[in-house]
């Protein structure tokens, strides 16, 4: 009885060590993928930044060379300032615009125009950066009297939207925040329909109007949400590419050219693979710093509740 | 009071789906005009004309086909691998099980724009530069095991349990038994991986060289410049680029906003 008993066990313990095994196997795909494509890219881009690398001939090791020529390079802080910009024109405007929208879209959503409005703000996010890019340069570029009449009521010169340098960048990022709204607008309105009626009821009660209750209830319940959509649009801004490839191509003058611009041109355009990786490691950085304080924030944020 | 705040909600509405739909409005109709260089929005006859026209060239053919083929293969490969990756470690105990995935999940800060140049030397010295592995091989993510994990983790051990006693194996139970629960999960997973290849647009770029090997996006930045007079064929491009995403989109709606939001939750 005993013997059989542990003869059972024997092959259970045997059966759970079989089952181990083959869950190496199951990981291993993913973990191939990741290692080979990701891994390596990182340790690549580390120790390659540290060489004079032209993809050519072999990398020669230039110690901090990379680095310290990005202090004097006017190429890097033109693209470093461009990205920065487009941040802040992005950010703030982004997050404040798909908020204001789902509010509205969320209130509404039971008639039929606000379930179309829910439809439709998406279809720019699926659709590619190329169209978006593609379609938008048409738009503006193509002496269209209603667009062109449309930007001449606000005092705007339709054609130099993508033709001055200055202005080319606020267009970049406008054309990147219509095609972003719905992406956090579907955050926003998830978690509105999340905020249980009772708030909004208590808050009634108390005798707060519905601006007051946007302040108190909804704006706080929101917290977390509006954390998410902040970062999220930080470090997707700070990425920002395809849109200005197929809108302006990086012009006028570098107008446009942003970090990964800059990192694409330097590599595929210049044969300055070593320089290129020490600048979008400096990119890196930029995002690691950004979504180390998103964790922070949301840690707290959630101690406080 | 209410009346008018009411209208101004509508009005928000309203300019919410004007603003959205007016680029694709003109797209469409501007890709059905056959006069060349008109900007008008004179609507007298529309014809299919364009569209025919880059159908009939032989190499937006093997564009369009170059587009279909990497997004479903890729979406086959994530799908596959994801499962896999997610059933392991949702259900199966295995040392350092919490620690890979730990790992695996981190992965997700590295973003891809910031390791194109050694991704690409990678790429250019296993010699795969113009070819479909280069272009499909590096689609999955970690978010695909991460969304797999979450899903079958709500499959009841009980079920598992009784597939075990009647002598199924692992990789059984995962594919006669877990995978008909999943699919929801991993109709979301296609959808979004689907359309993050179809859409992809940086790292074809830089990998497809060879005009045999661009996918529809790169096209469509080229053709801009090669078509710039004529309107009508770039815009029947675009929407030819457009189009698959949309019609998904239209027949999953809610699958994509799914995507989204567990695509947030990761963080």
């Amino acid at each position: 009885m005993q013997a059989s008993f542990l003869r059972i066990e024997v092959l259970m313990n045997k059966k759970k060590r079989n089952c181990q095994l083959s869950a190496y196997g199951y990981i291993t795909p993913i973990l191939l993928i990741m290692i080979v494509f990701l891994g390596v890219s990182v340790l690549m881009s580390v120790v390659l930044s540290f060489t004079k690398y032209n993809i050519l001939t072999p990398p020669q090791f230039n110690e901090l060379d990379n680095y310290t020529r990005m202090l004097t390079d006017k190429k890097f802080v033109k693209a470093l300032m461009n990205t920065l910009k487009v941040m802040v024109y992005i950010v703030p405007l982004q997050t404040v615009i798909s908020l204001l929208v789902s509010v509205v879209i969320a209130s509404k959503r039971n008639t039929w125009l606000g379930k179309l409005a829910n439809i439709v703000i998406f279809i720019p996010v699926l659709s590619s950066n190329a169209v978006v890019g593609t379609v938008w340069k048409a738009i503006l570029n193509g002496h269209i009297e209603v667009v062109e009449k449309f930007f001449a009521f606000f005092g705007i010169n339709c054609s130099m939207l993508l033709g001055d340098a200055d202005s080319a960048l606020l267009t970049v990022a406008m054309v990147s925040i219509w095609k972003n709204v719905g992406y956090y607008a579907v955050l926003y309105i998830s978690a509105l329909i999340n905020i249980s009626d009772h708030y909004y009821e208590a808050a009634k009660v108390d005798g707060a109007g519905r601006i007051s209750r946007f302040f108190y209830v909804t704006l706080p319940m929101l917290k977390p949400t509006t954390i998410l959509v902040v970062f999220l649009g930080v470090t997707t801004s700070l990425q920002c590419f395809d849109i200005i490839y197929n809108l302006t191509g990086g012009g006028p003058a570098m107008g446009t050219t942003t970090l990964v611009f800059y990192v694409y041109d330097l590599c595929f355009k210049s044969g300055r693979a070593g320089y290129a990786m020490a600048v979008s490691n400096m990119l890196f950085l930029l995002i690691l710093i950004t979504v180390v304080a998103q964790r922070k924030m949301m840690r707290k944020d959630a101690s406080e509740i | 009071m209410k009346f008018i705040e009411k209208q101004i909600a509508n009005l928000v509405l309203l300019v919410v789906i004007a603003v959205s739909v007016f680029p694709f409005i003109y797209m469409l109709i501007m890709s059905l005009k056959n006069t060349l260089s008109t900007y008008d929005f004179n609507l007298n006859g529309l014809t299919l004309e364009n569209y025919v026209k880059i159908f009939r060239t032989a190499e937006f053919e093997r564009y369009f086909f170059n587009s279909v083929f990497v997004a479903l293969a890729g979406v086959l490969l994530a799908v596959a691998v994801s499962c896999l990756a997610g059933y392991a470690f949702a259900k199966l105990k295995f040392p350092g099980n919490d620690k890979i995935f730990f790992a695996l999940i981190m992965t997700l800060i590295i973003p891809s724009e910031v390791i194109i140049v050694p991704l690409y030397l990678t790429i250019k010295n296993l010699g795969w530069l113009n070819t479909y592995q280069a272009l499909i091989l590096p689609l999955p993510t970690a978010l695909g095991t991460f969304i797999m994990r979450q899903a079958i983790l709500g499959v009841p051990d009980e079920v598992i349990d009784a597939a075990k006693i009647e002598g199924c194996s692992n990789l059984k139970i995962l594919w006669k038994v877990i995978l008909p629960l999943v699919k929801s999960s991993i109709l979301t997973l296609a959808i979004f991986t689907f359309v993050g290849a179809w859409n992809n647009f940086l790292w074809p770029l830089i990998v497809s060289t060879k005009n045999e090997m661009k996918t529809l996006p790169l096209i469509l930045s080229a053709t801009k410049t090669q078509f710039e007079p004529n309107i009508g064929l770039t815009m029947a491009c675009a929407a030819v680029n457009f189009l698959p995403p949309f019609i998904f989109y239209i027949l999953l709606q809610r699958k994509f906003k799914e995507g989204v939001v567990l695509s947030g939750m990761k963080g």
